[in-house]
């Protein structure tokens, strides 16, 4: 009987221990969160704000974007430099042999936009704001929208199918998480008006009390200078005169003078910057930054092609950029070290704007103004304006910066192997279907709405 | 080293305890079997004399015999039993069956089961078999012992991190390491490694072989069900060695040996062939006539490009970079000293270790140090208390091997170019070289680990007054202190351009474990139950800290603090817990037929708090048909058993928190911190789950010397913890949801024959083998109802991925269709087959290759052969069915510039198209890079078989022995990885490969030979 006994007790025992089993809570179970916060808790006031702008800023200064590779990218499709493929980095790119298995800058140009789309669409009723706190609340409203503007036009010069005979540009995501994960491309034409009302909405709602002197956040006239750029890119003439006559009337920025021209470079902030990419000793991109592409035997990818030593004439401050490491070609003056901010735009664009439109609009004073940068390099003035003269003045002032391809784009003109050193192994001519990226295979793989650009594959 | 004298003290105290008194007493009590019947006719003998006596018809017996002397039990057909007499003048014994390998216990980790018992599919492999392999961690051991376990070593590195899979993959982006126990207790086995670029750690390296008494392997879900929630990907476990009662003895374990790589990998261009390769490359590029043309041509247009104008006038020195970066037989030795033992109430075991191996290049070198400390005391009739204990400290001196650094040594011979020279000619180290010189810079830089850990396993067993039922109650804590060093020096490498770059880490984790179980045994005439109820609660902390700097005063001081600029400061910490309750109920019939079931509720603080918690079970049952009466007695069938069992099992591994929606802030902007959104996030996100089928047979027949199983098994995960591929105009690239399943089935054979078997010479052998039939069964689906298929992150460029139909990681590549013979390049076809081909890369379309990384294959074979005291074991390893990739074939296997001027390629490369109808796999020599073209080309068959083991050693004859006074001895010789057979003439890196399945060209795997030696006193 006691045996039975033993076996009912333990029976009881089983039970009640499984009993005492479900009742552990799940809270119990709530893991920590010491490094990040939850999203409704991320923006309850103006300097949370100020935080997430940061964030898309920093996404900016990525070496996958502005940090190095789009300048890059771009510039080593021109006739400026080469790759030497010391480290392997950047041939494929000077070659044309990009293959949709890049990704490139659309996943750091639409992380951009995701973080300034939040800005946007943060409901400043909801926030305990004060008078003064509202009013820079909604200058960050400003600059978030500048920066989605800036972002969506890095995207469409790469992607969009304009200088290869198609009509596609990119999806403009105006939304964060707006229920459309499968958004379709827009087309060329929408791009550009969506990007220059987002520029004028920009312009409207910065306020020019919170004019930034450092130039690492984007100030009002950041957004008409952008105007002006884009208006220009897409042949926009009479917008874009406006627009960089905005800019120049503002009195905010000034030419740098030939004297200061190369040491400009190593200044942050300067007075003919409009826009920069913050950089320091403790945030930058390391080796893999523009100084370890531009030089050094680390990466030091990027060589100078011999014949760009005969741009420049022989008082021509301009030459000193350039520099010899050994027997290499160098970029030795633009982004000096990696703690050097990076300009996204200056007051120098802003005049050859200003002179292109005007020339473009058969306005006599177009010389005048065009000649106001040689006058400031030492260098020859023009005697006449020609798409020829615009584009060597581009390519001599913002050499090694990424504007020149967009240059000889807007003018129809392909890439030529001037050099065996060149990547290339002939000539590129205008129309290419290089000219336009491939969109990455992983967009198209979570995506089936997203057409391809042609040449890249089904 | 504290833990190291605690275990000397306690042995020497033992020892004391031991040879203290001598009195001469009457000792009686009674012999029972496992069911508590008495056993009469029982020999109880003292040992090393001939006194002696039998037990009674009630299994009573009495002897007179000196206090600390031991009584030999033996009974035919049970397990010898010795005790040593101590105070108690009552000494009751149980005698255990010993009925060949079905008795065998089999620890699998909650529960130990006799084999007889199982009803699913697990694999134990004792310690003879674990000490076969003279490596830092002790999983390597397991290749080629249990079928349906792939172990490759992605690193050579000692210590660092091994692949395992059992049974495949059944996850695509939630992991597929299986679940670690030691001492029942899960632990967390990863990388501890403090950078991703440089060497990997595992935390296994901290742990010493010889400590370790049994590895089990799990591998279906009845086996698996008790660790439900994170049993998916199989379990592994480590059961430790205990002491056993009786004189203590002492064993000490030592050897010495060589390693060397196990492949030499590919031979690598002179600076001569090189030199003509890149000026064929001009004559092909520019049009170029002959060699002295391009030579004009060069000297006309690009100056001295390749570097052989000067290396001509320097008098064509080559660098033979191979030669300067090797440690040719690096040494590896581990000694162990243990000893184990107890008296009636006590049992311990005591250890301490030295491990230590260098790298088969220059500059690294693995170190271990550690001590166990095992105890049983029971604490009166009722309580029995056990601990058993593991300090260790592990040091890695580490490589750069993350990537194909320039500056690591194994790198040198493909990246460094063989017309520069490691040396000046006054002797010095080159400084000079285009890439930095690895003599120098793993002469100056640091890059080393420590790991200090120590595991504490602690329980208190209690039989409670109602019969037959126990309670446990266990604390266990897994302590690890982790410090991480880099240094790059200011003179050449990555810290040149910086004058110094720093890195320092700290991390500190601790993991506890509280269970509490009941056990509870019920017997009814032949009907048995087994019961058990488990609670177990797993909470996991971790703090990091850590700081970068740059700017470094002088030279030789390399700590963070030494430097002037201070870049970066890290301070973390993370936590997750994890809370079970397991059921498990076992039931036989007259052990003829097996029931068992288990089920485990278990929460895991990675979901949402509606979805945190699973529900996983198990059934299985088992029909020993030797027990039956047609087959009792029977001399042909010794053993014979079906079993099967299904049962749902799950999977959690991914990262923390991704079901929230968060911000992070550990980026900044203008010198003040940046917010950005981390995680799409998903409240829905709940456990991966599994359900696997299981059934097979086991045999044994003529008196067991064939032995063997066959087995079947079908796994299907279902609710995949899928990455899954955003649009990137979300600004996110993935979200964690719930679907998606694959399937993995496959069979399973072991067979174990003795083909010789006597007194003093024996041969046996056996084998296993083991296959995988993956397929991906369900994918998500995009807005318009098209599969996203899921690439694998860990590939490159996209070159494997999963959809409905493929195998998991599948291949997916362009198709290459050889060196056109006309013009000397490559072709591909636009669709994987067919007649239409092209030569442009861009316009060949990606196909799925219908083969993977996985090896669908896998098998193990071994012999041992012993004769008067000699024997020799042999084992190796085979894996099949796969296919794997030649990383880096862009700048080290294609004649371009990569190869000609900027790094070095193989000698294959001389194989070049030439001419138009040369017909070769190498294109023509050209003047210019190439992108990276993942493609077919460099697909290669993954088959190759390894001779893992080949010992050969002598066990001294007990005259000698004990004519010397110690109770065995054995000398013996090692040999490790001494042979590889590769089936791919193009494959000519090592095969074995990590299980992203791309050939490594940084630390292949080694081969060793090591001369040992084992004493037991």
């Amino acid at each position: 009987m006691k045996r039975y006994l033993n076996k009912f007790y333990g029976m009881i025992l089983l039970v009640a221990m499984v009993a005492a089993g479900t009742s552990c809570s799940t809270e119990d179970l709530d893991p920590s969160l010491e490094q990040s916060k939850e999203s409704a808790n991320a923006i309850l006031s103006v300097g949370d704000m100020e935080g997430v702008l940061k964030g898309a800023y920093n996404r900016f200064s990525s070496s996958g974007y502005y940090g190095r590779d789009y300048l890059v990218t771009n510039e080593v499709r021109t006739e400026n430099v080469f790759s030497n493929g010391n480290s392997g980095r950047f041939s494929t790119e000077a070659a044309f042999q990009y293959l949709p298995n890049s990704v490139y800058i659309w996943d750091n140009a639409y992380e951009v936009i995701a973080v300034a789309n939040i800005l946007i669409q943060t409901d400043l009723s909801t926030l305990e704001l004060s008078e003064s706190e509202r009013a820079y609340a909604v200058h960050i409203q400003g600059q978030a929208y500048a920066i989605r503007a800036l972002a969506h036009y890095d995207l469409l010069k790469t992607y969009g199918q304009q200088y290869v005979g198609g009509d596609l540009g990119v999806p403009y995501i105006k939304t964060f998480k707006g229920g459309n994960d499968f958004p379709t491309r827009d087309t060329v034409d929408s791009n550009i008006s969506d990007i220059l009302s987002d520029l004028q909405t920009a312009f409207d709602m910065m306020s020019s009390d919170f004019f930034d002197p450092s130039k690492e956040f984007m100030s009002k006239y950041t957004a008409k200078a952008l105007e002006a750029r884009v208006a220009l890119q897409f042949e926009m003439w009479a917008q874009a005169r406006d627009a960089a006559k905005a800019v120049i009337d503002s009195g905010i920025y000034s030419i740098v003078s030939a004297d200061d021209y190369v040491a400009s470079f190593d200044q942050d902030g300067g007075a003919n910057s409009i826009f920069e990419i913050a950089a320091s000793d403790t945030d930058n991109a390391g080796s893999n930054s523009l100084e370890f592409i531009y030089r050094g035997s680390t990466y030091g990818d990027i060589e100078v092609l011999p014949s760009v030593e005969d741009l420049y004439g022989d008082s021509d401050v301009r030459a000193d950029i350039l520099g010899y490491e050994g027997d290499k070609l160098r970029n030795m003056g633009k982004y000096p070290n990696r703690a050097a901010n990076v300009i996204v735009i200056r007051y120098e664009e802003m005049i050859l704007t200003y002179a292109e439109a005007l020339y473009q609009l058969d306005n006599a004073e177009a010389l005048t103004w065009f000649n106001k940068i040689p006058e400031n390099r030492n260098a020859e003035a023009y005697t006449e304006m020609s798409e020829e003269n615009i584009l060597l003045e581009n390519r001599k002032e913002f050499i090694f910066e990424g504007l020149y391809l967009w240059d000889k784009l807007r003018y129809e003109e392909g890439l030529e192997k001037i050099s065996p050193l060149q990547n290339i192994l002939e000539d590129v001519p205008y129309g290419d279907n290089r000219f336009a990226y491939p969109i990455p295979l992983s967009e198209i793989d979570a995506n089936s709405n997203i057409t391809q650009n042609p040449g890249y594959g089904g | 080293m504290k833990k190291r004298l605690n275990g000397f003290l306690t042995l020497l105290l033992v020892l004391v305890v031991q040879i203290g008194f001598a009195q001469e007493k009457t000792v009686s009590g009674t012999v029972v079997d496992e069911d508590g019947l008495p056993l009469p006719g029982v020999n109880v003998i003292e040992k090393g004399t001939n006194n002696g006596a039998q037990s009674d018809f009630d299994g009573n017996y009495s002897i007179t015999v000196d206090e600390g002397s031991t009584l030999v039990f033996s009974y035919v057909g049970f397990t010898p039993q010795e005790m040593v007499v101590g105070a108690s003048d009552v000494i009751d014994v149980t005698l255990k069956v010993d009925t060949g390998a079905l008795e065998e216990v089999v620890v699998m980790g909650y529960v130990s089961k006799r084999r007889e018992d199982l009803t699913g599919s697990a694999v134990q492999i004792g310690s003879e078999d674990l000490q076969q392999t003279p490596m830092a961690t002790v999983d390597q051991a397991l290749q080629g012992k249990v079928s349906g376990l792939q172990i490759s070593t992605s690193s050579g590195t000692p210590g660092s991190v091994q692949d395992i899979r059992i049974r495949g993959i059944s996850s695509i982006n939630a992991g597929n390491d299986p679940l670690y126990v030691i001492d029942g207790v899960p632990i967390i086995n990863t990388n501890v490694g403090g950078s991703n670029a440089t060497s990997s750690l595992s935390s296994l390296a901290s742990l010493n072989s010889n400590d370790i008494e049994s590895i089990t392997v799990l591998k279906d879900a009845s086996a698996t069900a008790a660790y439900g929630a994170r049993g998916a990907n199989g379990v592994i476990v480590i059961t430790t060695k205990s002491g056993k009662s009786g004189a203590t003895s002492v064993n000490v374990s030592s050897y010495y040996g060589f390693t060397n790589n196990a492949i030499e990998g590919p031979d690598m261009l002179t600076g001569a062939e090189r030199e003509m390769l890149y000026y064929e490359g001009i004559m092909n590029t520019f049009g170029v006539g002959s060699m002295e043309a391009a030579k004009d041509f060069e000297a006309e247009n690009l100056g001295d490009y390749g570097g052989y104008v000067a290396w001509n006038a320097a008098g064509r020195p080559e660098g033979n970079w191979d030669e300067v970066i090797k440690n040719e037989d690096a040494p590896v030795q581990e000694h162990t000293i243990s000893a184990n033992g107890g008296g009636e109430d006590h049992t311990f075991y005591a250890s301490v270790g030295y491990f230590d191996q260098e790298a088969t290049v220059i500059n690294s070198d693995f170190q271990r140090i550690s001590g166990s400390l095992n105890l049983t005391k029971s604490i009166s009739d009722n309580f029995e208390f056990s601990s058993s204990n593991t300090g260790s400290h592990s040091f890695q001196d580490g490589l750069l091997e993350g990537s194909a650094y320039f500056s690591s040594p194994h790198t040198a011979r493909y990246f460094q170019s063989p017309i520069e020279s490691p040396y000046n000619e006054d002797g010095t180290i080159n400084l000079g070289t285009t890439i930095p010189n690895p003599l120098y810079v793993g002469r100056e830089d640091i890059d080393e680990s420590k790991l200090t850990r120590i595991l504490s396993n602690n329980s208190l067993a209690w039989q409670t007054p109602i019969e037959n039922l126990s309670f446990t109650t266990r604390f266990s804590v897994d302590y690890q202190v982790y410090n991480y060093k880099t240094y790059n020096n200011r003179v050449r490498g990555d810290g040149d351009d910086t004058n110094g770059y720093g890195y320092q880490a700290s991390r500190n984790t601790v993991t506890y474990v509280f269970q509490n179980s009941i056990d509870y045994l019920m017997s009814f005439g032949d009907h048995n139950f087994d019961f058990k109820v488990l609670q177990e609660y797993q909470k996991y902390r971790r703090n990091f800290i850590a700081a970068e700097a740059e700017q470094f005063v002088t030279d030789g001081l390399t700590n963070v603090s030494s430097a002037g600029s201070p870049t970066g400061a890290f301070g973390e910490f993370t936590d997750w817990a994890v809370a079970s309750y397991l059921g498990t109920a076992s039931y036989n019939y007259d052990s003829r037929y097996i029931l068992n079931g288990t089920y485990r509720r278990e929460g895991n603080s990675r979901f949402a708090s509606n979805n945190r918690w699973g529900d996983f079970w198990s059934v299985g049952a088992a029909w020993n048909l030797h027990r039956e009466s047609f087959l009792a007695g029977s001399d042909f069938v010794n053993s014979l058993k079906l079993r099967a069992s299904y049962g749902k099992t799950g999977n959690a591994n991914i990262d923390l928190n991704q079901y929230q929606v968060l911000f992070n802030y550990d980026a900044d902007y203008a010198g003040t911190g940046a917010a950005y959104p981390a995680t799409y996030g998903n409240e829905d996100l709940t456990w991966e789950t599994s359900y696997t089928f299981d059934a097979g047979v086991e045999f044994g027949l003529w008196q067991n010397r064939l032995t063997g199983s066959l087995a079947y098994y079908r796994r299907e995960s279902q609710d995949l913890l899928l990455d899954v591929p955003l649009s990137f105009t979300t600004g996110f690239d993935s979200q964690f949801r719930n679907i998606g399943r694959m399937e993995n089935k496959g069979f399973e054979a072991e067979l174990d024959v003795d083909v010789v078997r006597s007194s003093d010479f024996n041969v046996s052998i056996g084998g296993n083998v083991g296959t995988v039939d993956n397929e991906v069964l369900e994918v998500a689906q995009d807005a318009n109802g098209n599969e996203i298929a899921v690439t694998n992150p860990n590939a490159p460029s996209g070159s494997q991925r999963s959809a409905a139909g493929t195998l998991v990681n599948e291949w997916f590549l362009p198709t290459w269709a050889g060196v056109d013979p006309e013009t000397g390049v490559d072709t591909w076809y636009v669709d994987g087959e067919g007649t239409e081909t092209t030569t442009q890369f861009v316009e060949a379309n990606r196909v799925y290759q219908g083969s993977s990384a996985l090896p669908s294959i896998t098998a193990g074979m071994n012999i041992h052969i012993d004769f008067k005291g000699f024997f020799v074991d042999a084992s190796g390893y085979y894996a099949g069915g796969h296919q794997i990739y030649e990383s880096w074939h862009r700048y080290i296997n294609q004649p371009n510039l990569y190869a000609t001027a900027f790094y070095n390629g193989y000698d294959a490369l001389l194989d070049r198209w030439q001419q138009p109808g040369d017909q070769t796999r190498v294109t023509k020599s050209i003047f210019g890079g190439e992108p990276w073209t993942y493609n077919s080309k460099f697909l290669h068959d993954g088959d190759y078989f390894r001779l893992r083991n080949v010992t050969v050693g002598y066990d001294f004859n007990s005259n000698i022995t004990e004519a010397i006074g110690i109770s065995s001895a054995r000398v013996f010789v090692r040999g490790t990885n001494l042979y590889t057979w590769v089936k791919d003439d193009n494959l000519l890196h090592d095969p074995e490969v990590d299980a992203t399945g791309f050939t490594s060209i940084t630390t292949p795997p080694v081969k060793s030979v090591v001369f040992g030696v084992n004493l037991k006193l």
